[in-house]
């Protein structure tokens, strides 16, 4: 890739996410051009009622100048939906960031198969394309020659699926993790404070913790969705969610808390990968074991055949952590696309 | 725990070649016993039984084995102690109302021991939670004893919660 090489993208979904990708792509375009020799051309921007596509690039100062200006823009179109439109761009690669429905995977796993069909390198933020349909999207991938990435979907910016690069010469044999902040959160201030699950998740969703239907996160379903595509990356595995067995924290008690410290105990919601089983339940943990993780954080455990445990910690969730997350996974394909000799756009 | 069954020859300087390897690789020596008075064609049973790192158990194993193998060292029996033959759980929902000491009973029929209960309840007919420490035989696995706790589970519609 010479010095002048652009990589063409679009943006498919301006919510949180979408927009902080935007800031930090914006932020960081000098390095990334005198550290990594592309620039990075931003040709379309898709939302839920229209879309900004300028191939010749869309001015970013602009836009995140003041947002209302994606609507005002000369080049707006009302009604212009992602669905269709993707194999008329010029672009390289199609990011997808949209609210999607977790029990379908739509409309982002339409974006991502009809990115793949032609011929269009793909990263997402969005998890349940991949806990739904992770073989078929791999193999379509594959079908066409592209890159698929989607660190962003698992523990946000903690690097859980990049890790693999970095661990190709050892063998990882289990996987324990805690995935959900939420979850997390309400067993530590069950924990610390001897209230009832209710309380401790009303406090959570007063501090913007927990969402107001918090049913994905509580009833385990969220951390699966997680773990599967954790141990598919991880261990080459071809799993969807039903193939996990899930148990969520909604059972558990300031009585059950208590009796768990009697013998050094904490409760913790695990996601564990081992075996070729897939288990998402609460589980006894150690108080003093790397699991016994307070608040929203997140952290992954691997056991490793030549190294004992490798620990990964930070934060699961937020805009600018999963932003970092597909601007890596943007920098990542920029370098293999570079390194395979296969020409951009 | 680790228990390792070999024979070595009653030589001068045998033990060593065995106890050099276990050491080399982490394990911590808890005990070794000689079995003079079974003493064939000038070989000697050993036991010997150590601990090691439990991340690292499976490799530091193999390695122990391989260097033994290479000593023409005879392996006759290897085998993981009771350490992991020790479960705790806690089982929350209707607890008593379900009949505990059925739940006991029902256990130790699989042979499966109850080492240790605590209980933590505010009426019978509420919600309460115990915690059991149990002993499992050393010919049923993890798997196959909490498939007889979730068989109890379901059909007393209790929540397990274990280590």
């Amino acid at each position: 890739m010479c010095k002048d090489m652009e990589v063409k993208i679009c943006l498919i979904g301006m919510g949180n996410v979408g927009t902080c990708f935007l800031q930090l792509l914006k932020e960081k375009r000098d390095d990334i051009r005198d550290n990594f020799n592309f620039n990075c051309k931003l040709v379309a921007i898709f939302e839920h009622d229209g879309a900004l596509i300028n191939n010749d690039g869309i001015d970013l100062d602009n836009l995140l100048e003041d947002y209302s200006n994606l609507r005002k823009n000369q080049y707006w179109k009302s009604n212009v939906k992602a669905q269709g439109n993707i194999s008329t761009l010029d672009i390289d690669i199609c990011i997808e960031t949209t609210p999607t429905n977790p029990n379908t995977g739509e409309p982002a796993l339409t974006h991502i198969t009809e990115a793949l069909s032609n011929n269009i390198d793909v990263i997402s933020s969005n998890k349940a394309p991949f806990y739904l349909q992770y073989k078929r999207i791999k193999n379509l991938a594959e079908k066409m020659n592209c890159l698929v990435k989607f660190e962003a979907t698992v523990a946000s910016c903690v690097p859980a699926l990049s890790i693999k690069e970095s661990l190709i010469g050892n063998t990882i044999s289990r996987i324990r993790a805690i995935l959900n902040g939420t979850n997390n959160y309400i067993l530590s201030r069950m924990t610390a404070e001897g209230v009832s699950f209710s309380v401790a998740l009303k406090e959570a969703q007063e501090l913007g913790y927990a969402e107001t239907d918090p049913s994905l996160d509580i009833n385990g379903y969220d951390s699966a969705g997680k773990l599967v595509i954790l141990s598919n990356e991880l261990f080459g595995w071809s799993k969807s969610i039903e193939d996990v067995k899930i148990k969520g924290i909604t059972k558990i008690t300031p009585h059950a808390l208590e009796l768990a410290k009697l013998d050094g105990y904490v409760i913790k919601h695990l996601a564990i990968a081992e075996e070729n089983n897939l288990i998402v339940e609460p589980r006894l943990v150690k108080r003093d074991s790397p699991l016994n993780i307070q608040g929203t954080l997140n952290l992954i455990e691997l056991r490793t055949k030549y190294a004992g445990s490798i620990i990964l910690m930070g934060k699961g969730a937020g805009g600018f952590e999963a932003a970092s997350a597909i601007l890596n996974d943007l920098i990542s394909i920029a370098k293999q696309r570079r390194d395979t000799n296969r020409n951009l756009r | 725990m680790i228990y390792l069954e070999v024979k070595l020859p009653d030589i001068p300087g045998s033990l060593i070649e065995l106890i050099r390897p276990v050491s080399q690789f982490g394990g911590n020596i808890y005990g070794v016993l000689h079995h003079h008075d079974k003493k064939m064609n000038n070989m000697i049973p050993v036991d010997i039984w150590f601990e090691l790192s439990e991340e690292l158990t499976e490799l530091s194993l193999e390695n122990i084995k391989k260097v033994l193998i290479e000593k023409n060292i005879q392996l006759i029996k290897i085998s993981v102690g009771s350490k992991n033959k020790i479960l705790t759980f806690i089982l929350t929902g209707h607890v008593f109302d379900t009949d505990i000491t059925d739940t006991i009973k029902r256990l130790d029929s699989k042979k499966i021991k109850v080492l240790e209960l605590h209980a933590k309840f505010t009426e019978v007919k509420e919600i309460s939670s115990v915690m059991m420490k149990v002993e499992f035989p050393e010919d049923m696995t993890k798997f196959e004893l909490i498939q007889e706790i979730e068989k109890i589970c379901k059909e007393k519609n209790l929540f397990l919660i274990r280590s």
